[in-house]
């Protein structure tokens, strides 16, 4: 999975480069939009993160070369702006952006946008999830943890089924708040906190085994076996 | 023409004024001028017709006819003996009897209806020299026959008084323009100082200056209402630009907690070689500060933007129950920690943004969760009314002083100012839920009474756009 970053902030690309590759991705960068076109027509890049502003070319007409170009016009772009305005929204995805991220943005929340990109159409929900010995029936809403069975309201299942869906990826409050409860702002973190905590009350504090693990400064991710950064 | 001379009130109303006098001058003068020449052409035709009926009463006299043979000169002379009297007399035949013509004028000769014949029987005519004649032909009695009198006059002297009248009403109307146009403009520098007054005071008045306010002082009253329009803006103006700046240096000060946060921990972090768990704690620490930072600066563009109409509410209607059921959801985890409940209550339905009023209503849910005693219930509750729907949000905890009150919806405003940030709240919500509702040409209040305090959503019903800019 090869990315170009094309950002000409050099730390902000150095951290994408870097935060990027050790998510597991390989990851290319150009520091102004004519490198960034260039290198995407070389091919063998699946994914585009795009600067607006750039110096140059900017974001806009790197974009309409991609996707003028029947080389490049089916790869995927995630828009980077620090310009939150309407208007820009609806050009960058007028222009054929998949995807925009409002800068400052927390870094899991790319991770997780791109990974989401990358999975490319319809992705087939699984009926059954397993974490551990902790099992969960989708289709009847059931949970299990070894032999017990776990009851939970609708909200706490929502909330465990979006951590087993994405187990193993590190998930941002504002992902969380957005995805389960539909609230589409940065509200009150402890909002989040708390709902993870009532979980936890029911499918880890009975057990030896940790499924919920906070990283600290980032959010919450749920997986098997020991967990580092804990 | 210069952009001076054409957007100068003072030139404009002078040239009008000018044109104004010159137009009613001059058709005062002409009508005037043609009065006196009917007047004087009336009268000389009198004159000419009083001539004939002395010629003809002469030629009634006996002896007459050869008067008329031998001494023709008494006719003549009995027209007040003036060279530019004519006479002729014609015996019906068509001989030529007399005729007396000593300047040799051709003048044509009118048929001789009558005995005393009317002025519409005279006939005009134009002199050798050009000036204008007059010839008037009447029937006489001669002896026991008649004879044809023709008396025809030039009016030399007359052109000559005529072309002297009309010059000097010319020249009246152009005195009269001339002296209209100074005391005009004279008169409007004069009215006009009051305006050059304002203007002056107007460019004295500076961003620090913003108190001063226009004087109407000895201003004609029709200046006092735009003094007074003025004076109102500039009282706006400072409203917000007092407002501007207070918040601009809250802002500052809002921003330099977590700055000092970061930079400071960092230093010292730094000094010492540390261990690896504690440099992860210190930026996750750091990442907790940024991450405020990161949401006041979210919270700042929002209502930048909401104040400049930037953000569109997209209102439908919605089932208020439903919305404020899944912002209790929300908050459900963390009012259990505290040992509140939320109760949900009313059915109404609301015209809304669905993101915007969700976003209203948890910050007032975020707000009531972090002031309410443990232990009690925090109310939501939807009332239709007639034109509005109200939604509120109730709950019991430490009573707000009254003093506050007015102030809770601003930005940065805490009751409680030892208290800072420390809970994570930004400042900037409930002055978020008041940008919301002027955006939906809404209001949002506070009552408190003792330890219950109450936050009112009053969405109108009505969807015209009007609404919204009516608010504003």
């Amino acid at each position: 999975m090869t990315i170009l970053v094309i950002e000409d902030e050099p730390k902000t690309g150095d951290y994408l480069q870097r935060g990027l590759a050790e998510s597991g991705f390989a990851v290319r960068l150009a520091r102004n939009g004519r490198d960034g076109l260039a290198m995407a027509r070389d091919g063998g890049i699946e994914l585009v993160v795009l600067d607006v502003m750039l110096p140059r070319m900017d974001g806009w007409q790197v974009l309409e070369a991609l996707r003028g170009d029947p080389a490049t016009e089916q790869v995927p772009v995630m828009f980077l702006t620090a310009r939150d305005e309407v208007h820009d929204r609806v050009r960058g995805l007028e222009l054929g952006a998949d995807d925009y991220l409002v800068k400052p943005f927390a870094f899991v929340e790319l991770v997780a946008r791109i990974r989401t990109l990358l999975r490319r159409g319809p992705v087939r929900e699984e009926e059954l999830l397993c974490i551990g010995d902790l099992e969960i029936d989708v289709i009847r809403r059931r949970v299990r943890r070894g032999a017990a069975t776990i009851v939970l309201t609708a909200q706490e299942f929502a909330l465990l089924h979006l951590l087993a869906r994405r187990q193993g990826q590190v998930l941002s409050r504002s992902l969380i708040a957005s995805q389960v409860w539909d609230m589409n702002f940065d509200s009150d973190t402890n909002v989040i906190d708390a709902a993870i905590r009532r979980l936890r009350r029911k499918i880890d504090d009975p057990f030896a085994e940790k499924l919920i693990h906070t990283r600290r400064g980032m959010g919450y991710v749920c997986e098997a076996g020991p967990a580092a950064g804990e | 023409m210069t952009a001076g001379l054409r957007h100068s009130l003072a030139v404009r109303v002078t040239a009008m004024f000018v044109l104004i006098v010159a137009l009613a001058a001059a058709g005062l003068g002409t009508y005037l001028y043609r009065a006196f020449v009917a007047e004087i052409e009336r009268r000389d035709d009198i004159g000419l017709l009083g001539k004939l009926r002395q010629v003809q009463i002469l030629l009634g006299r006996p002896g007459a006819a050869e008067l008329l043979h031998t001494r023709p000169d008494f006719f003549r002379d009995t027209m007040s003996g003036q060279e530019n009297s004519l006479v002729r007399f014609i015996a019906p035949d068509g001989a030529v009897l007399a005729d007396i013509n000593a300047g040799g004028e051709r003048y044509p000769v009118p048929p001789a209806a009558a005995i005393a014949p009317d002025r519409a029987a005279i006939a005009g005519w134009t002199s050798r020299r050009g000036d204008p004649g007059r010839v008037v032909a009447g029937i006489a009695r001669l002896g026991t026959g008649t004879v044809t009198v023709v008396v025809a006059r030039v009016y030399g002297e007359r052109s000559a008084m005529f072309a002297r009248y009309r010059q000097r009403i010319a020249g009246a109307a152009a005195v009269g323009a001339l002296a209209a146009a100074l005391l005009a403009a004279l008169l409007l520098h004069r009215g006009l100082r009051p305006l050059r007054v304002l203007a002056g005071h107007a460019a004295s008045i500076r961003p620090g200056t913003l108190a001063q306010r226009l004087d109407a002082g000895d201003a004609p009253s029709e200046l006092l209402p735009l003094i007074e329009a003025l004076n109102a803006m500039l009282a706006r103006l400072q409203e917000g630009y007092a407002r501007l700046s207070g918040f601009s240096a809250d802002l500052a000060h809002e921003f330099r907690t977590p700055v000092a946060n970061l930079l400071g921990q960092s230093q010292v972090m730094l000094a010492q070689p540390r261990g690896a768990a504690e440099y992860e704690g210190l930026i996750a620490s750091n990442i907790e500060e940024l991450e405020r930072l990161a949401r006041m600066i979210e919270s700042m563009l929002f209502l930048a933007r909401a104040g400049q109409d930037e953000v569109l509410p997209a209102r439908q209607a919605l089932q208020a129950l439903d919305e404020m059921t899944k912002v209790a959801d929300f908050f459900e985890g963390m009012a259990e920690e505290r040992g509140l409940r939320i109760e949900c209550a009313g059915s109404a339905v609301v015209l809304a943004d669905p993101a915007l009023l969700r976003r209203a209503l948890a910050n007032l849910v975020s707000n009531a969760v972090r002031h309410a005693d443990a232990g009690t219930t925090i109310a939501l509750q939807a009332d239709q009314r007639a034109g509005s729907t109200v939604l509120s949000v109730e709950n019991t905890g430490v009573p707000i002083a009254p003093e506050h009150l007015p102030h809770l919806f601003d930005r940065f405003y805490r009751v409680d100012t030892a208290r800072g940030n420390a809970d994570g709240s930004t400042g900037l919500g409930l002055s978020i839920v008041g940008a919301i509702m002027a955006l939906h040409g809404g209001t949002a209040a506070v009552q408190a009474e003792g330890t219950r305090a109450r936050f009112t959503l009053d969405f109108p019903a009505a969807r015209p756009e009007s609404a919204r800019h009516a608010a504003h």
